[in-house]
């Protein structure tokens, strides 16, 4: 994918607006039918960190995009370690298990967002996303199906992904984000899928590709990530577009960045039990300190065909996996 | 200027957990090079007792100009993330240095874009100079001035500035100030022993065992901080149970008089452990029990090896018979002896057999069976790296064999993982005795007692399963590397391999 100028993408795909629309056009309609649209519910603001007074929506973003960058859930010590530590493929493999069910889960955020966006505007922003998520700029393959490809690479067996038990903050990290983009407001929801994602996986993958690198992956195995780091930006970016449009009031940009934290911390807690996980993987009871692990302590787990059913039984629609 | 100390968290593999259940020491290292910058605001982090994104909550929070941290061999990778995830919140206005053991015997594991300085050796004097070049507005990438570093120049490039003298009297050092891990104190231990506070009063060690990197790191020079100084610092803690880390405590006959005539003058009750050779407690059984009365409760010996040519290999220069007489005198004096032995990869079923039946045998209250390593740094190391099966730095943690096994890794593993069930005979004899002649110490120890066993129950089982071992190599060694067949005495680090390598 072209890094060049990646606005000047953006504003293309702004000039047709009603072929973004129609291209997400049933996805909205399908989603209109099980939940009723929801244009903001807008709390009292509340400034969450001292000394942060009005100020213009740019000012705002550069600030949260400052803020997001030295957060734990970006900054996560597993992060640093996939760079230094020479993890093998099965490491990955266990990594990759519990990282998948977050790939196919994004898409669904913002086809919940796009039904609650307030204006056409804001709408083609989160449509053009939503295109690339669903494959453009990898031959046409989802995002999902890249991951798998991974997946195949590091060893793991077609379907195991869907069998593999996962850590509770890791189908937590996906209901948070599904609670979000649903239950609160318009622009909460767009914090955490903005400046909460698009932001965080530019700096959080690199290390990753890194020791993925390290560990013997191929470029052609490892796209998934490569491409993210990529398209991410870009998104990033668009998104910073859609939300220097509702950034200027403090309400909004309190709601904003209310979005942003809450996906970050479900991202500091996903990383640590996928570390959790790659540790437990070859030491199934440990006695460390911090984290001891007992015989037994996966049961009750779900895998993520047991939770997508809970989850769809609870008239949520998440994912697109398969 | 604003100071960050870290102590890296273990990440497995490569821990069974040894350091949470046998040993778990305050990061001494860390305390001692705090002393050496008051003027400075330092803050001491200990992430084995901290969640993982402490460190990121404190860099955000605390904003240090300079990072440190030590690092074992072991902890190499994690000491490097550690100043990758400084680098990455605080960007490359943050300084960035490691010092320790491995890092001076093995630099070329830290070069790296997120290291701007390697401490060489001892470090107080270096850090100190240090911080007080960067404080002054000094070139964070001329440092060519202070000895005692590798460091990136200018140009991106490692430099190594002049050696650092090793010289320096150990009573002008000051006091470790260990009032920066409060929070923590109460979280260290040895066996039954804890709270504990640890101690340093002497550097460095006159043998030169070829396992074994202490006698390099300084140089084959001892010295010792004074009798009177140490009591001093006794009597400073607030813990009633205190461990001298020294390389060799045991090796000062008049220095360990002065110190019970200290001890008994002032009347000072600590319970104490420490480290020291057999030779010497077999050679001062008057001295071990006047070392008894003032305290003394546990000694950790290297007792190493069952046989005179697997001590000679070793370049130990002790005798099994000194072990046995060693390890009688403990017994006898009720002194809790943990002794350390190092099964050899090449060895076989009758070879452990040997060996476990020897140290029920000698009677040690904790043995503790680790695997012959070749240490970076070490004389071993040199010998046998073209052997190694891994260079992964998790795995020289004496429990894994990085060196091709004799008998199948599954069977080896096996073997070694038994050790604490066959060896229980000696281990009750032992306890018994110290029963039996401290009850003093092992009523005031019951808390501590009742929390080891507590982890032991749960470590026992790790600890005696071949699988723990074997699922930590997965993709990394071979489970089918296997020693090639060879008459045994000629795949034993002999005394001739030193000569070689020289």
């Amino acid at each position: 994918m072209s890094r060049e100028s990646p606005l000047r993408a953006a504003w293309e795909t702004v000039s047709d607006v009603a072929a973004a629309h129609r291209a997400v056009a049933g996805v909205t309609r399908a989603l209109a039918k099980r939940a009723p649209l929801v244009l903001g519910r807008r709390p009292a603001y509340e400034p969450e960190r001292e000394g942060r007074g009005a100020q213009g929506g740019r000012a705002f973003l550069a600030d949260l995009r400052c803020e997001i960058e030295r957060h734990a859930g970006v900054n996560h010590p597993l992060l640093a370690r996939l760079r230094h530590v020479p993890f093998t493929r099965q490491d990955y493999r266990v990594f990759g298990l519990q990282h998948y069910s977050l790939v196919g889960t994004f898409t669904t955020y913002l086809e919940h967002l796009l039904v609650k966006a307030p204006s056409s505007q804001a709408k083609s922003w989160i449509a053009k996303v939503l295109v690339d998520e669903y494959g453009e700029g990898s031959e046409g393959k989802d995002h999902a199906e890249l991951y798998r490809e991974f997946l195949r690479s590091t060893g793991s067996p077609e379907g195991e992904e869907y069998e593999t038990p996962l850590h509770r903050d890791v189908t937590g990290f996906v209901a948070e984000h599904l609670r979000i983009c649903r239950d609160e407001p318009f622009l909460v929801g767009l914090g955490a899928v903005g400046p909460g994602h698009e932001w965080s996986i530019p700096r959080m993958f690199p290390p990753i590709i890194a020791g993925l690198g390290a560990a013997g992956f191929q470029p052609d195995e490892i796209r998934y990530f490569t491409l993210h780091v990529l398209q991410d930006e870009d998104h990033g970016s668009w998104l910073e577009e859609a939300l220097a449009t509702f950034a200027e009031a403090p309400e909004a940009q309190a709601q904003i960045r209310r979005g942003a934290l809450l996906s970050l911390a479900a991202r500091a807690r996903f990383w640590s039990a996928v570390q959790d996980q790659i540790v437990r993987y070859r030491q199934p009871e440990n006695v460390h300190l911090r984290a001891p692990a007992r015989a037994g302590s996966s049961a009750g787990l779900l895998t993520l065909r047991e939770w997508k059913r809970k989850v769809q039984g609870a008239g949520i629609t998440a994912a697109s996996h398969t | 200027m604003k100071i960050l100390l870290v102590q890296p968290a273990p990440f497995e593999p490569g821990r069974i957990g040894l350091e949470n259940t046998i040993w778990f020491c305050e990061p001494v290292a860390l305390t001692s090079l705090a002393a050496m910058v008051p003027e400075h605001e330092v803050k001491i982090l200990d992430l084995r007792l901290e969640d993982d994104v402490e460190l990121v909550r404190v860099l955000n929070d605390f904003e240090p100009d300079l990072v440190g941290v030590t690092s074992m061999t072991t902890d190499c990778y994690q000491a490097k993330a550690t100043l990758q995830t400084a680098k990455d919140v605080l960007g490359d206005r943050v300084f960035t240095i490691v010092g320790g053991h491995h890092p001076t015997l093995a630099p070329e594991d830290f070069e790296d874009p997120v290291v701007d300085a390697l401490c060489l050796g001892e470090g107080e004097d270096t850090f100190r100079e240090l911080v007080t070049h960067l404080a002054t507005g000094g070139d964070p990438r001329a440092l060519g001035g202070i000895a005692g570093l590798r460091f990136r120049d200018a140009h991106g490039s490692y430099t190594t500035s002049d050696k650092r003298a090793q010289s320096r009297s150990l009573d002008s050092f000051p006091a470790p100030a260990r009032h920066l891990i409060k929070k923590y104190v109460k979280d260290y231990f040895f066996t039954v022993a804890g709270p504990l506070a640890s101690m340093v009063t002497s550097r460095g060690c006159s043998f030169d065992c070829n396992f074994c990197a202490i006698w390099e790191f300084y140089e084959r020079k001892t010295r010792f901080m004074s009798a009177k100084l140490i009591v001093d610092r006794m009597e400073a803690l607030e813990e009633r149970m205190v461990f001298f880390l020294d390389d060799n405590f045991l090796t000062n006959r008049r220095r360990l008089e002065e110190l019970c005539d200290e001890i008994e003058r002032r009347g000072v009750k600590k319970w104490w452990g420490t480290q020291g050779r057999t030779d010497f407690i077999a050679d001062h059984p008057d001295l071990m029990r006047r070392l008894r009365d003032a305290g003394l409760v546990m000694v950790l010996s290297g007792y190493e090896s069952n046989e005179e040519d697997g001590l000679a290999a070793l370049l130990k220069r002790n005798t099994v018979e000194k072990n046995k007489k060693a390890a009688a005198t403990l017994m006898d004096l009720g002194i809790f002896s943990t002794g350390i032995f190092m099964v050899r990869p090449d060895y076989t079923d009758e070879d452990f057999d040997a060996l476990y039946a020897h140290i029920n045998e000698l009677g040690i209250a904790l043995p503790m069976i680790s695997i012959l390593t070749p240490l970076p740094g070490t004389q071993l190391y040199k010998a046998r790296e073209h052997e190694l099966l891994t260079k992964d730095r998790r795995f020289f943690d004496l429990l894994h064999s990085v060196l091709p096994t004799a008998l199948p890794r599954e069977r080896f593993y096996a073997r070694f993982a038994e050790a604490n069930r066959v060896t229980w005979a000696g281990w009750e004899k032992a306890n018994l005795a110290v029963l039996k002649n401290r009850p003093r110490f092992v009523l005031e120890a019951l808390p501590g007692i009742a929390r080891f066993i507590a982890r032991a129950r749960h470590y026992r089982p790790i600890l005696e399963s071949a699988e723990t071992h074997l699922r930590d190599e997965v993709g990394i060694i071979d489970p089918n590397a296997r020693l090639a067949a060879a008459p045994r005495k000629r795949r034993l680090p002999l005394v001739e391999v030193r000569k070689e390598v020289a």
